[in-house]
């Protein structure tokens, strides 16, 4: 399989990316590409020109800080995974397979949005933020930016440069994936984040991927665990609740009603390893 | 900025198991195909989707799938692949413990499992039979039901932490 013929540009600085974008709005940036280039082969899409942004180095950093850790977005899943971010860096492990994992990028996943993707779980539980450039600097909350599925909010001439999270000192936390063979999307994947005092819950976070068009915070299952002490019943029934916040369709990875019960079952898991930690 | 036309040719530099390359390459032209076409056929086409693992080639240190890369993204690169592991008639550790365990029986997927291998243990140089299997789930093997490739790679680790280099 060969992509289809197109061109080429190698970007050597931010503003050259977004003005060419711009100018051209059938061109597509390309990150690590992993989503993009198996597109380009099967011919899904047929931009006129790649701007290669991967040697754009202010877009590859990350920075942990006391309150927020800020990442570039060029940071690979690998990096990301090594970093020690609470919560992300678990979800980046998940993620596809380790040669995969050495290419993608989370301004790469966040700009493409697939509905199954592993970070966005993590990303809205974490009420994670994004930096947007163009011809003018914006940021949004994940929420907002991930408006549909594949349907970032971005203009013509902006692309993701940052992402930025609060730090969850104290936090414990994980990321519980469901997939049908090694390296495939989501069946579902739950984000709990969790913070414990003695044996009662004071905070807790949960994110859903791959059940909606877009994730999703289960607020009404957060709500019946915070602040009450830890039991198995609570655990039980706030899970049953996750599934409420479930609306998957069926497809290869499974009917909507098998995925709307294992959402419970996983969220379950999700709370009861983050409790373990 | 660099801007290469849609007709256009470009040259690429390659440092291919220490030998530099220079080739003329279409934006479209995916590195697995270059790579072949330079003489390294040991980079094998599998499955062509990003899920075989076959291509596997170690770019700037760090394991990838040639099939998911362009050509000219690689340009400036240094590669290893397959054909850069034997020294002087020696194989590589890797190598040799995947014929003493019989690791492969077509081998279609051979210089892929050994390519990821060899990152996997430079992350991991003392590994568990789990960790092993989560680091090749990106290499699909269709013959020998996974179990002689994870001992030939638990053999491995224990070969090079005796004769590290």
């Amino acid at each position: 399989m060969y992509p289809p013929k197109l061109g080429y540009v190698i970007a050597e600085n931010l503003e050259e990316a977004t003005d060419f974008l711009e100018k051209h709005e059938d061109a597509k940036a390309l990150a690590g590409g992993h989503s993009l280039i198996p597109m380009l082969k099967l011919r899904i899409i047929r931009p006129s020109y790649l701007v290669d942004i991967r040697r754009i180095s202010n877009l590859h950093f990350i920075s942990p800080g006391s309150d927020e850790i800020r990442i570039g977005s060029l940071s690979t899943h690998y990096e990301i995974s090594k970093a020690n971010i609470p919560l992300l860096s678990e979800t980046a492990t998940k993620i596809a397979d380790p040669q995969v994992r050495n290419m993608g990028t989370i301004g790469g996943v966040i700009s493409q949005l697939d509905p199954s993707a592993d970070y966005p779980a993590s990303l809205i539980a974490m009420d994670a933020k994004v930096k947007v450039k163009g011809k003018t600097e914006r940021t949004v909350s994940f929420k907002d930016f991930a408006k549909d599925m594949f349907t970032p909010d971005l203009n013509p001439g902006e692309l993701v440069t940052e992402i930025i999270v609060p730090a969850f000192k104290d936090y414990k936390f994980s990321y519980q994936k469901l997939e049908r063979k090694a390296g495939d999307y989501a069946i579902v994947g739950v984000a709990v984040l969790l913070k414990t005092d003695g044996e009662s819950i004071k905070d807790v976070r949960i994110g859903l991927t791959a059940v909606n068009n877009t994730a999703v915070r289960a607020t009404e299952a957060e709500n019946m665990l915070k602040d009450t002490r830890i039991s198995e019943e609570i655990i039980e029934k706030a899970s049953a609740k996750v599934m409420d916040y479930a609306n998957p369709v069926s497809d290869i990875r499974g009917s909507a009603e098998y995925k709307k019960k294992v959402t419970k079952v996983m969220a379950k898991r999700a709370i009861l390893e983050a409790l373990k930690r | 900025m660099k801007v290469i036309e849609p007709d256009q040719k470009t040259k690429i530099h390659l440092k291919i198991n220490g030998k530099d390359y220079e080739t003329e390459v279409e934006p479209r032209r995916l590195l697995v195909h270059v790579l072949r076409d330079l003489g390294f056929t040991g980079v094998h086409i599998g499955c062509d989707t990003s899920n075989c693992g076959a291509c596997t080639i170690i770019m700037n240190g760090k394991s990838v799938k040639s099939c998911t890369v362009l050509g000219v993204e690689a340009d400036g690169s240094e590669i290893l692949t397959i054909e850069g592991l034997a020294k002087d008639g020696k194989l590589h550790p890797i190598q040799e413990a995947f014929w003493e365990k019989h690791a492969l029986q077509c081998g279609y997927c051979t210089p892929g499992m050994i390519m990821e291998s060899l990152w996997f243990l430079s992350q991991n140089p003392n590994p568990t039979e789990e960790e092993i299997r989560e680091g090749i789930s990106g290499n699909l093997c269709r013959c020998t039901g996974y179990q002689n490739i994870v001992e030939a790679i638990k053999e491995a680790s224990t070969k090079m932490k005796a004769n590290p280099k």
